[in-house]
């Protein structure tokens, strides 16, 4: 015989950590779907950057000498972007930092991370804008050569996908002010600070293969 | 009986249009994913009876200028794949699975409506390059550089570009689905339905989707390139300025090969659905089904370079291997179908019959493809009609087939009424004959030499009689799908009234009214098995209990 | 009506069996008679050909085998096992067959393995280079027109042939019974060396020198008797890609010889002069088009282009054809890219002509206006 429909009734939120009861029978296990789904989406991202890394290993290996002549130490790696490297990775732990905060229930902390992890986002954003600038006097941009094309391809995206989480941190910074967050209920804090690490390693990674090796 | 519904949503619901409009219901928007795909599905055929029509005489009867069938031969090829096939496996795949898995919608509701919406805009980006000067995209569905690149010879015009933003659309459209099914698969199952109780178009739908999340944003990044080659100086894929062409071949093909499972997949869990409850039978090897499917996914991530045995810049042996294994897991579903079948008790209605020319016609084009995994024959046949008849012989014969299957099987559910089971059969049976008639002639013309891609061929190279019938098929496919229009037209106004369960189903879906109600379920049976309305229906409580002489 | 209950054939399973049996018998019989010989490649004219097509016969009969076993199970399943109306027994519930699916997926294992194993093999011959060739030949494909030179065995030019086509007295010659390594280079776009009767084709590609080897066999041509086998592009290259035809002529070797020197004596010879007192025109191509898009002529008298080439790696030429842009009227030789050609022309009669390269027709073409 089928058993009677489960009783849909008033939400029970448990501890955090603990099971949450939405309704008998209905229980909410392991990684929450907002989660689940970022954490998707970070997966498709890499690959995306896997192939223009692919392109990009495969462009250096067929030309040489690396970096061409014109540009042979145009990438400086002791200059202004080992300063936005740091003020990028130190945005990272000042946003695991808000995301601890949360989970707290430290509004206030919670509030104050995530502003200061958005303001250096956008400083990092600034400073490879004027990085751009300084690159362009030099007489290096996406047409001048393979050189060029992929520093600025890869690099560009980054950038294109840091603003993309400068928004993401504005949006979760103007919800925590509205009061939308608490120690249960703070997905989007959690979901927003998994993209901000992938944009963070991504950066990483890039530095290391443009500027080091 | 009695339940603590909800109060019911029909008091939120908003009028006619503006409802359609505005839903984040799966089942509306899996049915606006149909009616979207089988508007380009006329579109794309339209196209392919231009091509059809010019070639099936020697001599340039209609296109006098070349570049314009270069454009119709791309942009059939385009629309089918990225505007039909693959929207179309989704928006069944939408409208089904929740209600498969028990569940009231898919995880993001919203992100679901964009993921729609996406695609009528794509589409009309792509086919807006035929009112710009240099014309549609002409470089083919695969749009190689060098030649989709910027020159007089090559792709000047806008056509291209709109090409490939409308398909970098497609491709995101495509992720969010893709992380939407997958979210919704593993985290919103009704209770009892464990994994590996789960329906295989569920599991189907799954294995389509990691591939979808993996391998989309790959071509994506050729794309990109290839627009910044175009439009800002980039030198990716120019070999005279640093770059190189076949690294675009390989970029795009790992994603493209992936994505013909894309576009396969789902169809062999419809055909799934279909055999076991028209043979009044189990799918014979449930579990060896799951991980043939699982193995085909992730084979299928190593065989790109077969599309480019004749290029002289891949490593031949290793990918033919890998592309002859692959073949194992498919015979191996292949088998479970016909063992499935094999000693039923079979009903002969459309959705069986389709699923039966599944069969038929994918063995066909799975058996043709074996040949181009010799290295030595594909350097015969690459870019000759034998590669046309194996892709249409498996996306055709396969998916197409496959996805009537599912409309016919699913139509009584989305609409509440049958379909006309005689004007199926019409359908069927001009459709099986066109297809045939169009398609199996190119095996003949590829052996006999004739390249793809040109709109022409020389009146004495043996080549007009074949050609001539394939035409005659064409038309013949045009024609039959004016049956299956008049079907659904007249059964939406005045078909039977299908009930809850027209079929004696197995799966979840038939626990519900046809239409299901906003929120999918009333109450639901006990899930102890795949096929949790068939143990209700014949009083089961535990899995293996065997009925029937043995 | 039912089957009574002592086992006796069911009329479906005697209707089954025979249409299986036809399927068994009428299939390899149709296949492998004339009416099926449209399913095999044409003959092959090469010692790798012929191991392509051992290769391909194998695969085929493999593939015969599997489709009527597997159709044939279906047929039979389709025919065998319909439901009689009325009928609501369900059948046994099989569920699965360990057993069963363990054989059947090893057993097309070993047939995949056994398939790549013998493919390899073959690939080994077909791709083989050997280090010293008899001959060397470097085609080049530009859109849309094949050139193919002749190497001494430095890698230096001997000879060129820029005319295709065998029909207008060029083509690829090559030497019978001899192991020919060809070079392919492209200056613009992907095209595709392809030859059906050598059951091979090669991909061009712009930055990459490809190379493949081929030996006719000997029995091809004979003295006086060359053999000529037609070759296309077969790699989407533009609006001339159905164009691009070329042919291999097959001859005897002391026949390649005088041919070749035939060749290279033509290449070497200086062009006839101008008649005196024709009038010249200067016409130049730049970017696949001309810099001119009209000319006027004197009625009856011949005249003469001075035709200019600017376009590095394309070849154009400029033929004059009837205002159809079809009929042809007088055909010029290709003028490769960077190079400079004197065309002389015949009087024409007064009307609209068209001048035109007959290899880019849409893009270059401009009114001959005859008075």
């Amino acid at each position: 015989m089928t058993a009677d429909a489960p009783a849909l009734g008033v939400v029970e939120t448990g501890e955090v950590g603990q099971p949450t009861i939405i309704a008998e029978g209905h229980v909410a296990r392991g990684i929450s779907n907002p989660i689940l789904g970022m954490l998707l989406f970070i997966t498709s991202e890499v690959m995306f950057f896997a192939g223009l890394f692919a392109a990009y290993f495969s462009t250096r290996a067929g030309n040489h000498p690396w970096p061409p002549k014109q540009f042979d130490s145009i990438l400086n790696p002791l200059s202004l972007i080992l300063v936005a490297t740091v003020i990028l990775i130190t945005s990272s732990f000042t946003c695991q930092f808000a995301v601890w905060s949360i989970r707290r229930g430290d509004r206030t902390g919670f509030i104050r991370n995530i502003s200061v992890t958005f303001v250096l986002g956008i400083v990092f954003l600034l400073l490879q804008a004027y990085d751009y600038s300084l690159l362009f006097g030099e007489g290096m941009t996406l047409g001048s050569g393979p050189f060029g094309t992929t520093y600025f391809t890869l690099t560009g995206f980054h950038g294109a996908h840091v603003f993309g989480g400068v928004l993401m941190l504005g949006v979760i910074l103007y919800r925590g002010m509205a009061g939308q967050f608490s120690s249960r209920h703070h997905d989007a804090v959690e979901a927003v600070s998994l993209y901000w690490h992938f944009v963070d390693v991504v950066w990483i990674i890039l530095f290391s293969v443009l500027y080091l090796v | 009986m009695a339940t603590h519904a909800l109060a019911p949503a029909t008091t939120a619901y908003r009028p006619g249009l503006y409802e359609w409009l505005t839903t984040t219901d799966h089942k509306k928007i899996g049915i606006m994913y149909v009616i979207n795909s089988f508007l380009f599905f006329l579109i794309g055929g339209f196209f392919a009876l231009g091509v059809r029509a010019e070639l099936a005489q020697p001599g340039l009867q209609i296109f006098t200028d070349e570049h314009v069938y270069n454009e119709f031969f791309s942009i059939h090829a385009t629309v089918m794949i990225f505007l039909f096939i693959i929207p179309i496996l989704a928006g069944l795949g939408n409208y089904i699975v929740p209600l498969m898995i028990g569940a009231p919608d898919m995880a993001f509701p919203r992100v679901n409506a964009l993921s729609f919406w996406m695609l009528p805009l794509a589409g009309l980006l792509l086919l807006s390059g035929f009112l710009t000067q240099g014309g549609a995209a002409a470089s083919g569905w695969t749009s190689y550089p060098p030649l989709s690149e910027v020159g007089p010879t090559k792709s000047p015009g806008p056509g291209e570009d709109l090409w490939i933003v409308a398909i970098v659309l497609i491709g995101t459209s495509s992720i969010l689905g893709g992380i939407n099914f997958l979210v919704t698969i593993f985290k919103m199952r009704a209770p009892g339905m464990t994994l590996f109780r789960m329906p295989i178009m569920v599991w189907t739908m799954l294995v389509t989707s990691v591939l979808v999340v993996m391998a989309t944003p790959v071509i994506t990044s050729a794309l990109v390139m290839l627009f910044i080659d175009r439009n800002y100086g980039g030198h990716f894929f120019d070999p005279f300025g640093g770059g190189n062409a076949v690294l675009y071949q390989n970029i795009f093909w790992f994603y493209s090969h992936p994505a013909v499972y894309v576009m396969v997949l789902p169809a062999m869990g419809i055909v799934s659905e279909v055999l076991p409850v028209f043979s009044r039978k189990p799918l014979f090897g449930y579990k060896a089904f799951i991980f043939a499917t699982a193995g085909i996914g992730a084979l299928g991530f190593s065989v790109w370079a077969h599309h480019m045995f004749t290029t002289g810049s891949v490593f031949l042996p290793f990918f033919s291997l890998m592309t002859f294994l692959i073949a194992v897991p498919t015979g191996v579903k292949m088998f479970n179908w016909v063992a499935t079948i094999f000693r039923g008790k079979l009903s002969f209605s459309t959705p069986f019959i389709f699923a039966i020319g599944f069969l038929t016609m994918f063995l066909i084009g799975g058996i043709n493809g074996a040949f181009s995994a010799a290295v030595p024959v594909d350097f015969a046949l690459h870019d000759t009609y034998f590669v046309v008849a194996h892709l249409h012989y498996v996306l055709f014969g396969g998916s197409v087939f496959g996805v009537f299957a599912g409309l016919y099987y699913w139509f009584p559910k989305m609409s509440g009424r049958m379909l006309d089971e005689t004007l199926g059969k019409v359908h069927f049976v001009l459709m099986f004959v066109g297809f045939n008639l169009t398609f199996f002639p190119m095996h003949m013309l590829g052996l006999q030499g004739m390249p793809r891609r040109i709109a022409d061929y020389a009146s004495n190279a043996g080549w007009n009689d074949w050609n001539l019938l394939a035409s005659i098929g064409g038309f013949i496919i045009g024609i039959s799908i004016l049956p299956f229009i008049w079907n659904v037209f007249i059964s939406l106004r005045n078909g039977k009234v299908a009930g809850d369960d027209p079929w004696e189903g197995n799966t979840l879906e038939w626990a519900t009214s046809s239409p299901p109600p906003p929120y999918n379920f009333d109450r639901l049976p006990e899930i102890r098995s795949e096929r949790p309305v068939f143990d209700a229906r014949h009083g089961r409580l535990t899995p293996h209990d065997e009925m029937g002489p043995a | 009506m039912s089957s009574t209950p002592r086992k006796r054939l069911a009329p479906e399973a005697i209707l089954a069996a025979v249409v299986v049996i036809l399927l068994a018998v009428l299939v390899p019989l149709v296949v492998y008679s004339g009416a099926g010989s449209s399913l095999f490649p044409p003959t092959a004219v090469t010692t790798q050909a012929k191991g392509t097509r051992g290769l391909y016969d194998i695969v085929f009969a493999l593939a015969i085998a599997i489709f009527v076993a597997v159709e044939g199970v279906i047929i039979w399943s389709v025919i065998r096992y319909r439901r009689r109306p009325g009928d609501n027994e369900l059948p046994p519930q099989t569920h699965g067959n360990n057993l069963i699916e363990i054989v059947w997926t090893l057993i097309p294992t070993v047939i995949v393995l056994y398939l790549f194993a013998i493919s390899w093999n073959t690939l080994n011959t077909v791709d083989a280079v050997s280090s010293s060739p008899d001959m060397r030949v470097h085609a080049v494909a530009a859109q849309f027109q094949w050139k193919f030179e002749y190497l001494d065995n430095n890698g230096k030019v001997i000879a060129t042939q820029t005319e295709p086509d065998a029909a207008k007295g060029g083509g690829l010659a090559v030497p019978v019974g001899k192991n020919v390594l060809v070079t392919l280079d492209s200056p613009d776009v992907i095209h595709a060396f392809y030859v059906p009767k050598f059951l091979f084709k090669r991909d061009v590609v712009p930055g990459q020198t490809n190379r493949f080897q081929f030996t006719v066999d000997a029995t091809e041509a004979t003295d006086g008797h060359p053999n000529v086998f037609g070759g296309q592009c077969a790699e989407l290259c533009g609006t001339g890609h159905r164009t691009m035809l070329f042919n291999v002529i097959a001859m005897s070797p002391g026949d390649f010889d005088t041919w070749l020197q035939a060749l290279i004596a033509k290449n070497n010879a200086t062009p006839p002069p101008a008649p005196s007192g024709a009038p010249a025109f200067a016409l130049t191509a730049h970017n696949v088009a001309f810099d001119k898009t009209s000319l006027d002529v004197q009625a009856g008298q011949p005249f003469v282009i001075d035709f200019k080439n600017t376009d590095a790696g394309t070849p154009h030429d400029v033929d004059i054809r009837q205002s159809d842009k079809t009929t042809v009227v007088q055909d010029q030789p290709v003028t490769e890219g960077g190079a400079e050609s004197t065309y002389t022309y015949n009087a024409l009669q007064p009307g609209t002509y068209v001048f035109i390269c007959s290899i880019h027709p849409t893009l270059m073409s401009g009114t001959l206006t005859v008075h």
